[in-house]
C-alpha cells in the first residue's frame, strides 16, 4: 500500500508528458482528438480515487523529502477534483491547443501535489515553480506578451522566495520543515529570521496574485485560454497557498516574525479584492478579483497561527481550488466583456448554473463550499481575537457578493442578443461539458453539505503539521 | 376588556396540557421544520430543471409554486395544531452536527415566536404567490427566486444555532437583489443597490457580533443554547448588543437605516414587495428578540432608550414623509415603517407585556405592513399611475381596493377588531411603564401617520375624480384573493386572538388561538425582566 501512495503523482505526471510528446510527434488521430479530454480527465479522477483509497496510508519518501500525512491527502485531492472537473467542463473550441491544454494543468497538479507532499523546503519551492510554469506556458500560447510579464514578475518572486528561503536554512541550519519547526521552538524571533520570512511572504503572495501583488498574474489571466485563466488563478495560487500553509506551520513558533505582515496582507487582500471585484467590468476579471479576495481569507486564517485556523485555511483552499481552477472553464469565452454573457442563463443554463455557483462560492456567499470555508476561518479569527481582520474581510465578503449580484444579472435578466450582434460565441454544448458542469455545481453545493467530515480532515491535516 | 382577556391568555398560562384541539396528533414528522426550508430549495431546483419551450408551461411553474407554498401552509397548520402551547421549550427540535471543528450544529426547532414567525411566513407564501400571478416574463426565474427567498426567510425562523441563522439571513438578500433587478419598476438598479448594501452592512454586523459572542463564550459552540446563555461581561454584552442592533435596524429597517426601503417598497414587483414587507423585514426584530432581549440582559437594558429613540424617529420619520409623498407606491412604503417601529419600542420596553406585545406586533406587523404595500402597488397597477397629483376619487370604480386600503391603514394604525391593535394595546401598556417618552414620540407619531392616511384616503380615494387620469379597474380575483387574505389574517387575529371558542365552553373549536401559542417561551424570554414580587425573599 505505501508504493501506491505515489501512483497518482506517477499517473499525472506520465499523462502530461505522453500527452506533450504525442503532441508534439503528432500520434494523436483526429478521432482520439474528440475523446482524449474524456480520457484524461477519467485518469485525473482514477488518480483522486487512489488518493483517497491508499493517501490515507502514512509515510515518508526519498529520505523524508516527501511525505504523506493527512495535509497532503487533503490538498492532493482538492487539486486532482478540480482539474478532473476542469477538464470534463471546458470548452475545448475556445482553447490553443488540445495536447498542451491537457498536458500543463496536470504539471501544475503534479507541482501541488509535490508541494503538498513536500517535506523539505526545496521540495516545496521546486513544487510551487512548476506549477507557476505550467501557467507560463499556457498564458503564452495565445498572449506571448503577457506570459513574458509572468515570467518577468515571476522571476522576482522565485528570486525574492528563493532568499527568503535561503535565509531561513541558514537560520535553522536545516532545509526539514519539521526539524526547523523542531529547532525554533528554542529559538527567538530575531530581525534576522523576520527579513527572510517578508521575503517568502511578498514571494508567494506575487504567486497567489494577492491584492494588490497581481503585478502580472490577474492581467495574464485575463489574456490566457479559458482553461489558462483557471491554471493561472486556481492551481498556481493553491500552490502558493499550499507552500504558504506549510511554511507558516514551520513558524508558528515565532508568529512575530510573520502575523503582522500577514495579516496587512490579508485585510489588503480581503477588500481589495472584493472592491476591484465591484469595480471590474469584465466577467474574467470580476471571477479573478473574487478569487484574489478569497485567497485573501485563506491568508488570514494563517494569522491566527492556531491548528484551528489553518485548518480553516486549508479547508477554504480546498474550495478555493474547485471554484477559481472551474471558474474560468465554465465561463469559456468571455472576451467581449460582461455582455458576452447575456442570456447565459437560457442559452447554456448547466454552464451559467456552474459559472453562478463559482463566482457565489469565491465571494463566499452562503450556503455554498466559499462560505463554509470562510465561516470556519472567521470563527478561527474570533476565537484568535482578531477582530479587525474579521471585520474586513466581512466586508470584503459583502462587496464580493455584490459584484456578483452584477454578472448575475447579465446571465439571468438580459435577453441574449441576436446571432447578428453576438460578438462572441456562446460555449460549444458537448455532453462532457454538460456533465462536467452540473459535476462542478453538485461539488460546490456538497462541500457544505459534507463540511464536517471536510473540515474534519483538514483538521487532521493541520494536526499532521505539528498544530495543536 | 380585549387587552385583559388577551394579556390573560399570555399571562395565566399554566404548566397544564394544551387543550385538545381536533385533529391533534394525527401527523408527526422529526423533519417538519426541515420541510418548510428544503422544500421550497427543491421545488425551485425542480422548476429551473424543467423543460419549458417558448414559455409553455409558464402557467404550469405558477401552479406548482402556489401548491407548493399551500401545502407548507398545510403542514405548518399541523406544526401550530399540535405546538404545545404551554410548553416553554423548543419544540420540533432537529440536531445534526454540521461544521463539528469550530462549534456549529444544523439545529433547528421553534418555540412560540419562532411558530408565530413561521405561520406569518407559510401565510405571507401564500400571498407573494397569488400576488404574482400576473408576471409574465421570465417566468421561470421569478418563481425559482421567490421560492428560494422563502427558504430563506424560514431557515433563518427556525434557526436554533447562530451559523445556521447566518447561513439564512445572508442568503435571503441575492434572490431578492435579483427579482428587484429583473422584474422591478424603472428605478430598480437603485433600489436593488441599495437592498444589497443596507443587508451586506447587516449581515456584517450580524457575524462581527456573532463572531464577538463565539470568543466571548469560549469558542466551542454556536447553539443559541450555549451562545445566548453564555454568562458573559456587561461589556463585551453591549458590543455584541450593538452589532445586533445594527443587523436588525437594516432588516426591520428602522431609522436611519431605512435607506432601502423606500426604494425596494416602490420600485419591486408586487409579490416581492410583499414578502419583503411581510416576512423578510420581520426577521429584524425577531432577531433583536432572540440576541438582544433574550440573551443580553445587560446590554438590553443599556440600549432600550436608544432603541426607543430610533423607534419613534421610525415611526415618526415614516408618517411624516408619507404625508408629504407625491407618490402612492412611496407614501406606502413609508407607511410601511411605522409597525416596525411599533416592534422596536414594544422590544426597548423591556416588559413581559410588552413583549408579548412584541411577538404579536410580528405578526399582526408583518401583515399590515404587506397589505398595505401590496394594496397601493395593486391600485397604482389598475389605476395606471402612481402619482397622488393624477390618482383621484376612485373609490367608486375600485371599491374592492377602497375596502382593503381602508382596512391596510386602520391596521397600520391599530384600531379596534385588528391584530395590530391587540399588539400595540400590549406595547403601549408595557412601554408607558419603562419608555414613557419613547411610547409617546410614537404615539405622537401614529397621530401623524392618522392625519397622512386620512389625507391619503380623501385625495386617492374619496375626492372628486380626475378626469385626466388614466382608466381604472377594480381588483382582479387573484388580486383580491391575496390582498383579503392578509386583510383576512388580521381581522382573525383581531377578533379572535385567543382562539374561537365552542359556545359556552373553553374548549377551543379548531384554533387554539396566536396569543396561546406565541406565549410558549416568552416567559423565558421575559424572566429577566420580571420584577421580583413582594415577599419572594429576593
Amino acid at each position: 500500500m505505501k508504493n501506491l501512495v505515489l501512483l497518482p503523482e506517477a499517473l499525472v505526471a506520465a499523462t502530461a508528458v505522453i500527452l506533450l510528446t504525442a503532441g508534439r510527434l503528432g500520434w494523436i488521430s483526429p478521432t482520439a482528438r474528440r475523446s482524449l479530454p474524456a480520457v484524461v480527465s477519467l485518469l485525473t479522477l482514477v488518480a483522486l480515487g487512489i488518493e483517497l483509497w491508499a493517501g490515507a496510508t502514512l509515510g515518508s519518501y526519498f529520505e523524508g523529502a516527501l511525505v504523506q500525512d493527512r495535509f497532503a491527502l487533503f490538498a492532493k485531492a482538492a487539486v486532482l477534483l478540480a482539474a478532473t472537473i476542469a477538464f470534463a467542463v471546458v470548452d475545448w473550441t475556445a482553447e490553443d491547443s488540445l495536447t498542451i491544454g491537457l498536458a500543463m494543468p496536470l504539471v501544475a497538479t503534479f507541482g501541488v501535489m509535490v508541494a503538498a507532499s513536500a517535506g523539505d523546503l526545496v521540495a516545496l519551492w521546486a513544487g510551487l515553480e512548476l506549477a507557476a510554469a505550467a501557467g507560463v506556458v499556457m498564458v503564452a500560447l495565445r498572449r506571448p506578451d503577457l506570459a513574458l510579464r509572468l515570467v518577468v514578475t515571476g522571476g522576482m518572486a522565485s528570486a525574492m522566495l528563493l532568499i527568503g528561503l535561503a535565509f531561513l536554512y541558514a537560520s535553522a541550519g536545516t532545509s526539514s520543515l519539521a526539524t526547523m519547526r523542531a529547532v525554533l521552538f528554542s529559538g527567538a524571533p530575531t530581525l534576522a529570521l523576520a527579513i527572510p520570512v517578508f521575503f517568502v511572504i511578498s514571494g508567494l503572495a506575487v504567486r497567489a496574485a494577492l491584492a494588490p501583488f497581481q503585478l502580472a498574474s490577474i492581467p495574464a489571466s485575463l489574456g490566457a485560454s479559458p482553461l489558462g485563466a483557471g491554471l493561472v488563478l486556481g492551481l498556481v495560487a493553491a500552490a502558493a497557498a499550499t507552500v504558504a500553509i506549510k511554511l507558516v506551520a514551520a513558524l508558528t513558533p515565532i508568529p512575530t516574525v510573520y502575523s503582522t505582515y500577514l495579516e496587512v496582507i490579508a485585510a489588503l487582500a480581503m477588500v481589495g479584492g472584493g472592491a476591484a471585484a465591484l469595480a471590474a467590468q469584465s466577467p474574467r476579471a470580476r471571477l479573478a478579483y473574487l478569487a484574489a479576495g478569497q485567497i485573501g481569507w485563506v491568508a488570514a486564517g494563517l494569522v491566527t497561527h492556531y491548528r484551528s485556523g489553518l485548518a480553516g485555511s486549508l479547508f477554504l483552499l480546498g474550495a478555493f481550488a474547485v471554484a477559481a481552477t472551474c471558474g474560468p472553464a465554465v465561463m469559456g469565452r468571455a472576451d467581449g466583456g460582461e455582455h458576452a454573457l447575456a442570456g447565459m442563463g437560457a442559452l447554456r443554463p448547466a454552464r451559467a448554473a456552474g459559472l453562478t455557483l463559482a463566482m457565489l462560492s469565491l465571494a463566499g456567499a452562503p450556503p455554498l463550499a466559499g462560505f463554509f470555508g470562510e465561516f470556519a476561518v472567521a470563527a478561527a479569527l474570533a476565537q484568535s481575537g482578531h477582530f479587525a481582520l474579521l471585520a474586513l474581510g466581512v466586508f470584503g465578503s459583502a462587496l464580493s457578493v455584490a459584484a456578483v449580484a452584477g454578472t448575475l444579472r447579465v446571465m439571468y435578466i438580459q435577453s441574449p442578443p441576436d446571432e447578428a450582434r453576438r460578438t462572441t460565441r456562446p460555449p460549444v454544448l458537448t455532453g462532457l461539458s454538460s456533465f462536467g458542469a452540473v459535476a462542478f455545481c453538485v461539488v460546490i453545493a456538497a462541500y457544505g453539505i459534507l463540511s464536517s467530515p471536510i473540515l474534519g480532515l483538514a483538521d487532521q491535516g493541520a494536526e499532521a503539521l505539528g498544530l495543536r | 376588556m380585549i387587552w385583559q382577556s388577551v394579556s390573560q391568555a399570555v399571562f395565566a398560562a399554566s404548566p397544564s396540557p394544551t387543550p385538545t384541539v381536533p385533529g391533534a396528533g394525527i401527523f408527526s414528522s422529526s423533519l417538519l421544520l426541515s420541510l418548510t426550508v428544503w422544500v421550497p430549495v427543491a421545488v425551485a431546483i425542480a422548476i429551473a430543471a424543467m423543460p419549458n419551450p417558448r414559455g409553455r408551461y409558464d402557467t404550469l411553474m405558477k401552479q406548482i409554486a402556489f401548491f407548493t407554498n399551500l401545502g407548507m401552509m398545510f403542514v405548518l397548520g399541523i406544526a401550530y395544531n399540535q405546538f404545545q402551547s404551554f410548553l416553554p421549550t423548543v419544540q420540533y427540535e432537529e440536531k445534526v452536527p454540521w461544521l463539528q471543528a469550530v462549534g456549529a450544529t444544523y439545529h433547528l426547532g421553534v418555540d412560540g415566536p419562532g411558530m408565530t414567525m413561521l405561520i406569518l411566513s407559510g401565510l405571507i407564501g401564500i400571498v407573494s404567490v397569488l400576488a404574482s400571478l400576473g408576471v409574465r416574463e421570465r417566468v421561470r426565474s421569478y418563481f425559482c427566486l421567490l421560492l428560494l427567498t422563502q427558504a430563506t426567510v424560514n431557515g433563518a425562523i427556525v434557526a436554533r444555532d447562530m451559523f445556521v441563522l447566518i447561513l439564512f439571513w445572508a442568503a435571503a438578500a441575492i434572490p431578492l437583489a435579483m427579482l428587484v433587478i429583473g422584474w422591478g419598476g424603472p428605478r430598480r438598479y437603485p433600489a436593488a443597490w441599495r437592498l444589497l448594501g443596507y443587508w451586506g452592512l447587516g449581515t456584517g454586523a450580524l457575524v462581527v457580533g456573532t463572531m464577538t459572542l463565539y470568543a466571548a463564550s469560549g469558542g466551542g459552540s454556536f447553539d443559541m443554547d450555549v451562545l445566548l446563555k453564555a454568562s458573559i461581561s456587561p461589556r463585551v454584552q453591549l458590543a455584541v448588543g450593538l452589532f445586533m442592533l445594527v443587523a436588525a435596524a437594516t432588516r426591520l429597517p428602522l431609522f436611519p437605516l431605512h435607506g432601502w426601503a423606500r426604494d425596494v417598497y416602490s420600485e419591486a414587483p408586487v409579490g416581492v414587495t410583499v414578502i419583503v414587507a411581510g416576512s423578510a423585514s420581520r426577521l429584524g426584530a425577531y432577531l433583536l428578540l432572540r440576541t438582544l432581549v433574550a440573551a443580553e440582559p445587560s446590554a438590553a437594558h443599556l440600549l432600550s432608550p436608544l432603541l426607543a429613540a430610533l423607534a419613534a424617529v421610525t415611526v415618526g420619520y415614516g408618517a411624516l414623509v408619507a404625508l408629504r409623498a407625491l407618490d402612492l407606491r412611496q407614501a406606502a412604503a413609508y407607511l410601511a415603517l411605522i409597525p416596525g417601529g411599533v416592534t422596536a419600542l414594544a422590544l426597548a420596553a423591556l416588559q413581559p407585556l410588552s413583549i408579548a406585545g412584541a411577538v404579536l406586533s410580528l405578526f399582526a406587523g408583518g401583515l399590515a405592513a404587506a397589505l398595505i404595500v401590496g394594496v397601493c402597488a395593486t391600485l397604482s397597477e389598475r389605476a395606471q399611475s402612481r402619482s397622488l397629483q393624477v390618482l383621484a376619487g376612485l373609490a367608486p370604480r375600485m371599491p374592492i381596493v377602497t375596502w382593503l386600503m381602508v382596512i391596510a391603514g386602520l391596521a397600520v394604525l391599530g384600531v379596534p377588531f385588528l391584530a395590530t391593535f391587540d399588539s400595540e394595546l400590549m406595547t403601549f401598556f408595557g412601554s408607558f411603564k419603562t419608555q414613557p417618552i419613547g411610547a409617546f414620540a410614537v404615539a405622537a407619531g401614529l397621530a401623524v401617520a392618522a392625519v397622512a392616511l386620512a389625507s391619503l384616503w380623501r385625495r386617492v380615494l374619496f375626492s372628486s375624480p380626475n378626469p385626466d387620469a388614466p382608466g381604472v379597474s377594480d381588483a382582479s380575483l387573484g388580486e383580491t384573493w391575496y390582498l383579503g387574505l392578509l386583510a383576512g389574517g388580521l381581522l382573525w387575529v383581531g377578533l379572535f386572538p385567543g382562539g374561537p371558542k365552542l359556545p359556552g365552553t373553553d374548549s377551543p373549536l379548531f384554533d387554539q388561538g396566536l396569543v396561546n401559542v406565541m406565549a410558549a417561551g416568552i416567559s423565558d424570554i421575559a424572566s429577566p425582566y420580571v420584577l421580583p414580587t413582594p415577599g419572594s425573599g429576593q
